[in-house]
């Protein structure tokens, strides 16, 4: 079956390829590919859309290869993507060094490849279109001090190990928090991104420190498991937890106190923002390597604004 | 003899010491507070690790239990919020029940080896719950009855609701082994297919039962999950049937089938969770969790082969 997809892709390369003048071909619609870490994830499932979104408003197709956190079927989703003859590659590496192979290919077609979200290595990287996780991490910290009065326990459900994007926002808050006197980071976890996750590490987290005064959570799933220790301890309001991500669960959440505060990055400009930088860069403009998402902290003074309307 | 008896107790000394060693560590295992957690955080892999000494006792094998349990509970918050919490419960269970019917079948009638069966079901069925959801927590909006969610919350003799479905599970389930004749014939179907067979018992019907049992066991626990998560979440369960298989190992069960009891299982479960909460509570490395919880697994696979060399 891959290999019956293989040889069409590379057929249909090969019928392009042999016509490069041709005026028909050349008013074409531009495609390009779109390769994602996870399609069960709702903040890449939000990007998807808005990518597709923003690319029909453009006039654009959108070759989208699912990859499930599976470097090798990224990797060649990418290449087979290519065959087909797009125009530019919008890519989210499932990490920082194991799909090179996927930007080299790009390369070799002389054609973008623009990384959104997580970020690669690559020298073939055309650039990134990133937030800016250090200062997230800070401007979280920042938060949690002036919550807990600027001293207190501090427990850390930090990301999946290996995971740059969660590594430099916890590093972002270590850099602030670290380094005050009165704050001790009590318990440091790395772990999935999920809500029973958060939920079980946070119960252990308050046995073994019922004074802790807040938890920051990688995002907004494990920040909302964290939650409900806390309230199953009845500790709700007393131990500040933090998010990121700003997806619906988690704006809800701050909004009935549960959370302290979340992260809004929001996907959907995330991933418009990505297909904008994409093409400009086709028509010529110059960027930096890095192309800086706003973010934005929600807590219970700005949440009404943001919450998903009904 | 003697010898025997000792070494079938191995799996509960083996949990005395861990809880020793860890309430000298530590202060706060022994608290009321971290108990219950420790109950709760047990409760769904309970039911869980049940189903599989099941198929275990059978002979069978099943990885697919960890999709069931995250297709169970968002098909069970999904049905709830139109129907009501009971509907939502029986269509849950009715969900890993239908997906252990398929295990049987196609184990018994088509042959195929189980292990085979129940992977190719295990990613099945967890795409399934990717078509279903789209990938996103069910309701979306959060919002499943007040009741559903009191019952991952509240208590009843000061023990959580939740606590209690494994108990009484082990109750009924262990006499359904124990002095049935049903349970006669798994324990027999597993030790020796050909002689259980010989003796007149219908063992494809057996296996074929044990996945049911389990699927449906499963699809409980899916429920259970979803009331404690607050949520049907698709991604929830992964890696959960080789937690669930470590724990009936832990508990001295024969992986070729026809030994095993299922309380045993049930304190190969505790020593899971209790070394996972253990080193939660000391705070050690996550990366040195994963070392340690492989290590006790291998070590309990080795001392179930040291018993048989005995033998």
């Amino acid at each position: 079956m891959k290999l019956l997809g293989i040889g069409l892709a590379a057929s249909l390369a090969a019928a392009l390829a042999a016509a490069p003048a041709s005026p028909v071909l050349a008013q074409q619609k531009t495609t390009i590919g779109v390769s994602l870490p996870q399609d069960d994830n709702p903040f890449y499932i939000a990007m998807k859309r808005a990518i597709g979104e923003r690319a029909k408003e453009l006039g654009w197709d959108v070759i989208y290869v699912s990859s499930q956190e599976d470097k090798a079927k990224q990797i060649n989703g990418v290449q087979d993507m290519i065959a087909r003859g797009v125009k530019g590659v919008l890519i989210s590496p499932i990490d920082a060094t194991g799909v090179n192979a996927a930007y080299d290919a790009a390369a070799a077609a002389k054609i973008p490849i623009i990384s959104i979200a997580r970020a690669s290595t690559s020298p073939n990287q055309t650039l990134h279109v990133a937030m800016d996780e250090k200062q997230i991490g800070r401007d979280i910290a920042n938060w949690t001090l002036k919550a807990i009065g600027g001293k207190g326990k501090v427990a850390m459900l930090t990301g999946p190990a290996g995971s740059p994007t969660f590594k430099n926002v916890q590093d972002g808050f270590l850099e602030v928090a670290g380094g005050k006197p009165g704050v001790t980071v009590v318990f440091s976890q790395a772990g999935a991104l999920t809500r029973e996750r958060g939920l079980k590490q946070a119960e252990d987290a308050l046995v073994a420190n019922p004074d802790l005064a807040a938890i920051y959570a990688a995002n907004d799933d494990v920040a909302l498991g964290a939650a409900q220790a806390v309230a199953a301890a009845g500790k709700k309001g007393k131990v500040v937890v933090t998010g990121m991500n700003g997806v619906p669960p988690g704006l809800r959440g701050v909004k009935d106190g549960a959370l302290g505060m979340t992260v809004e990055i929001n996907p959907v400009l995330w991933g418009r923002l990505g297909v904008d930088v994409l093409a400009g860069y086709l028509k010529g403009e110059k960027y930096k390597q890095q192309v800086y998402i706003k973010h934005e902290l929600i807590d219970a003074k700005n949440v009404d604004a943001h919450l998903p309307k009904k | 003899m003697k010898r025997e008896a000792l070494i079938g107790q191995i799996p509960l000394v083996t949990l005395v010491v861990l809880g020793a060693v860890i309430a000298l560590s530590t202060d706060h295992f022994l608290t009321p507070l971290n108990l219950t957690n420790v109950l709760v955080q047990a409760a769904v892999m309970t039911v869980l690790a049940m189903g599989m000494t099941f198929v275990i006792l059978g002979g069978g094998f099943d990885l697919s239990v960890g999709s069931v349990v995250a297709l169970a509970g968002c098909v069970a918050a999904a049905v709830m919020m139109k129907a009501g919490i009971l509907a939502g419960v029986l269509a849950g269970i009715g969900t890993g029940a239908v997906i252990g019917i398929v295990n049987g079948f196609v184990v018994t009638v088509l042959k195929v080896n189980p292990f085979i069966t129940t992977l190719g079901m295990m990613v099945m069925v967890r795409g399934i719950v990717y078509l279903f959801t789209g990938g996103e927590q069910v309701p979306v909006d959060g919002g499943l009855p007040d009741a559903f969610l009191a019952f991952g919350v509240e208590r009843f003799l000061g023990v959580h609701y939740f606590v209690w479905v494994p108990i009484l599970l082990l109750l009924i389930l262990s006499w359904v082994l124990a002095r049935t004749p049903y349970g006669r014939s798994v324990y027999a179907t597993g030790g020796n297919r050909e002689a259980a067979y010989l003796s007149g018992i219908r063992v494809d019907r057996v296996i074929a039962s044990t996945y049911v049992w389990c699927g449906a066991l499963a699809g409980l626990a899916g429920v259970m999950l979803a009331a404690r998560l607050q949520s049907g979440q698709p991604t929830s369960g992964e890696f959960y049937e080789l937690t669930a298989i470590a724990a009936v190992v832990l508990g001295g069960a024969a992986l070729q089938g026809g030994e095993g009891k299922l309380y045993k299982t049930v304190i190969g479960v505790f020593i899971m969770v209790v070394l996972g909460n253990g080193l939660n509570l000391l705070n050690v490395d996550s990366y040195w969790q994963r070392v340690a919880i492989g290590f006790v697994i291998i070590a309990a696979a080795a001392v179930d082969q040291l018993r048989h060399r005995r033998r």
